[in-house]
């Protein structure tokens, strides 16, 4: 299956902004959120074991498939690392 | 710094639900059914000899189980994994006498919740009498836990409903052993081994089919992260068991027993900060505030306790606490589960203020009132619709055994079937047998 578009990346950052405030349990604006969050920090909480669910989440937002191995061998700091990793997904799903 | 876990790899043993053909969607949805038309009616003996099968084969398998576990800690530990998340793929020697015990209890829950009913008179013709029946097929969808393959292998499957588990592929080699284990037990009980499923395969398009089946999935059980939750419940429409996140409060009123309101505070937080019935903001009445953040944390510090008040900045901070316990609430912490030994304190003029605000930020799972005036706890419990509502003591005491109503696997938040411990009692309908003696309508 391919996706039928590709999101820019300014939507990715809002799908991506969406999941991770869920994620951690917050209940505040995507505009709270910057790209150099911490992704674990006073304000964010994200685990590694919710990927699953953030994934399907952002492919829902984003209407895209995004590979299954997208996270898989990678470490993320920030919220930025995670909207560059989903933007590039995103494209080479086309 | 979040590391992702590794790869899925094949699981070592058990012997389901691989990716392959056989794990198409169609493929695993046809046994899970047949074995559920195969299985004997709901509280047959079947059903109580595979709780007690289950357990005596968890103790003789628990050196291959905690083996497979092993395989999985030394993975997720390479791949970087935290150890507070390894932690939770661990399975321990502490677990089994829990995991056997949690077998016991719901066999012999399952014998009172299958007894007889002897009827009730339907008009002056005929007898009604309630039977229980299974959902039928369930699916579980959960993230990394070892227990909740325990939990899932067990109670849907002694309400007589078949059940698919999709945990974390990070616990793909103990879920496969725990597959093992279960279908042995299933096997020695004279049960499908069908009516356990363990999905070994972690691709995201298997469970996206799946839930798009209602016409063979009965319920939809999601446990773990919000975002997964969410998914399960826009992605399909396949009736859902689920809870939702814990954002829960306790309102202390100025007729508090403060002493008290401190000790209920520090028990719905403390064993389990992170846990769904945890609180997470105190709304206190403006003119006991202070007096209570003081006994909290006085409480605190005698506990020796990690733990942090995140105190609203227009209440003054107790004369000689320790600052290093105290920071400023900010607008972000309102409606958020903090997952630490944090808690907000956040002044209220009133309990109208104070129910007003639960209604506005709670999730609708725990809320409690601390109140020696009778009125004002009536006239919260009457306010805040919650699964549950707890005036006077622990949120922590929302939990099936503790209040003697079962077992449980969760705690659902939604509005239809149950809400509060799903039990399994939960895991269960019922339908009418009527004893009509020839009557007609006419």
């Amino acid at each position: 299956m391919s996706a039928v578009h590709t999101p820019d990346r300014l939507a990715v950052a809002d799908a991506v902004k969406r999941v991770v405030i869920a994620e951690s349990r917050l209940s505040v604006p995507t505009s709270r959120i910057s790209e150099s969050e911490p992704l674990v920090g006073e304000l964010l909480r994200v685990n590694s074991l919710g990927f699953v669910g953030m994934l399907v989440r952002i492919e829902d937002e984003l209407d895209v498939v995004l590979p299954d191995d997208l996270f898989v061998g990678r470490t993320f700091h920030t919220v930025g690392d995670l909207i560059d990793v989903v933007a590039d997904g995103a494209e080479a799903g086309r | 710094m979040v590391t992702a876990p590794p790869a899925g790899t094949p699981a070592a043993t058990g012997s389901d639900a691989r990716p392959g053909p056989a794990s198409s969607p169609d493929a695993l949805l046809t046994a899970a059914r047949e074995a559920f038309a195969a299985a004997p009616p709901i509280g047959a003996d079947a059903y109580h000899r595979y709780a007690r099968e289950l357990a005596a084969r968890l103790t003789a398998d628990w050196p291959a189980l905690t083996r497979a576990n092993r395989r999985d800690i030394e993975r997720a530990e390479r791949a970087g994994m935290p150890p507070v998340l390894v932690d939770r793929l661990r399975l321990t020697d502490d677990h089994l006498p829990r995991l056997t015990a949690l077998a016991d209890r719901a066999g012999h829950e399952l014998a009172a919740l299958t007894a007889a009913d002897t009827g009730r008179p339907a008009g002056a013709w005929g007898t009604l009498r309630r039977v229980p029946r299974p959902l039928g097929v369930v699916l579980m969808v959960y993230e990394a836990r070892p227990t909740v393959t325990v939990d899932g292998a067990l109670l849907p499957v002694l309400a007589g409903n078949a059940v698919l588990l999709r945990g974390g592929k990070e616990m793909a080699d103990t879920d496969a052993a725990l597959a093992a284990t279960a279908h042995a037990a299933l096997r020695a009980a004279g049960l499908p081994t069908g009516l356990v499923t363990v999905l070994h395969d972690p691709r995201r398009a298997l469970l996206r089919a799946l839930l798009q089946r209602p016409d063979a999935i009965d319920v939809l059980i999601p446990r773990g992260s919000p975002s997964l939750i969410a998914h399960c419940r826009d992605a399909g429409r396949i009736p859902l068991i689920a809870s939702g996140g814990g954002v829960n409060h306790l309102y202390v009123h100025a007729s508090a027993d403060l002493p008290l309101a401190a000790t209920v505070t520090l028990d719905s937080k403390l064993p389990e900060p992170a846990g769904c019935t945890s609180v997470e903001l105190v709304l206190a009445d403006r003119s006991v505030a202070t007096a209570y953040t003081a006994e909290l944390l006085r409480q605190a510090e005698r506990r020796g306790a990690r733990f942090t008040v995140r105190l609203d900045p227009s209440v003054a901070p107790p004369a000689g606490g320790d600052p290093d316990r105290i920071a400023p609430l900010a607008e972000h912490d309102i409606g958020r589960e903090f997952l630490d030994p944090v808690v907000g304190v956040l002044a209220v003029d009133g309990p109208g203020q104070a129910i007003a605000h639960i209604r506005r930020h709670g999730s609708g799972h725990t809320e409690g009132v601390l109140a020696t005036d009778p009125d004002v706890a009536a006239g919260f419990t009457r306010a805040v619709d919650a699964a549950a509502v707890i005036v006077n003591g622990s949120l922590r005491l929302h939990d099936g055994p503790k209040l003697g109503l079962g077992t449980e696997l969760a705690i659902a938040t939604g509005r239809l079937h149950v809400r509060g411990p799903v039990t399994l009692g939960s895991l269960m309908t019922s339908g009418w047998v009527v004893e009509a003696n020839g009557e007609l309508r006419g």
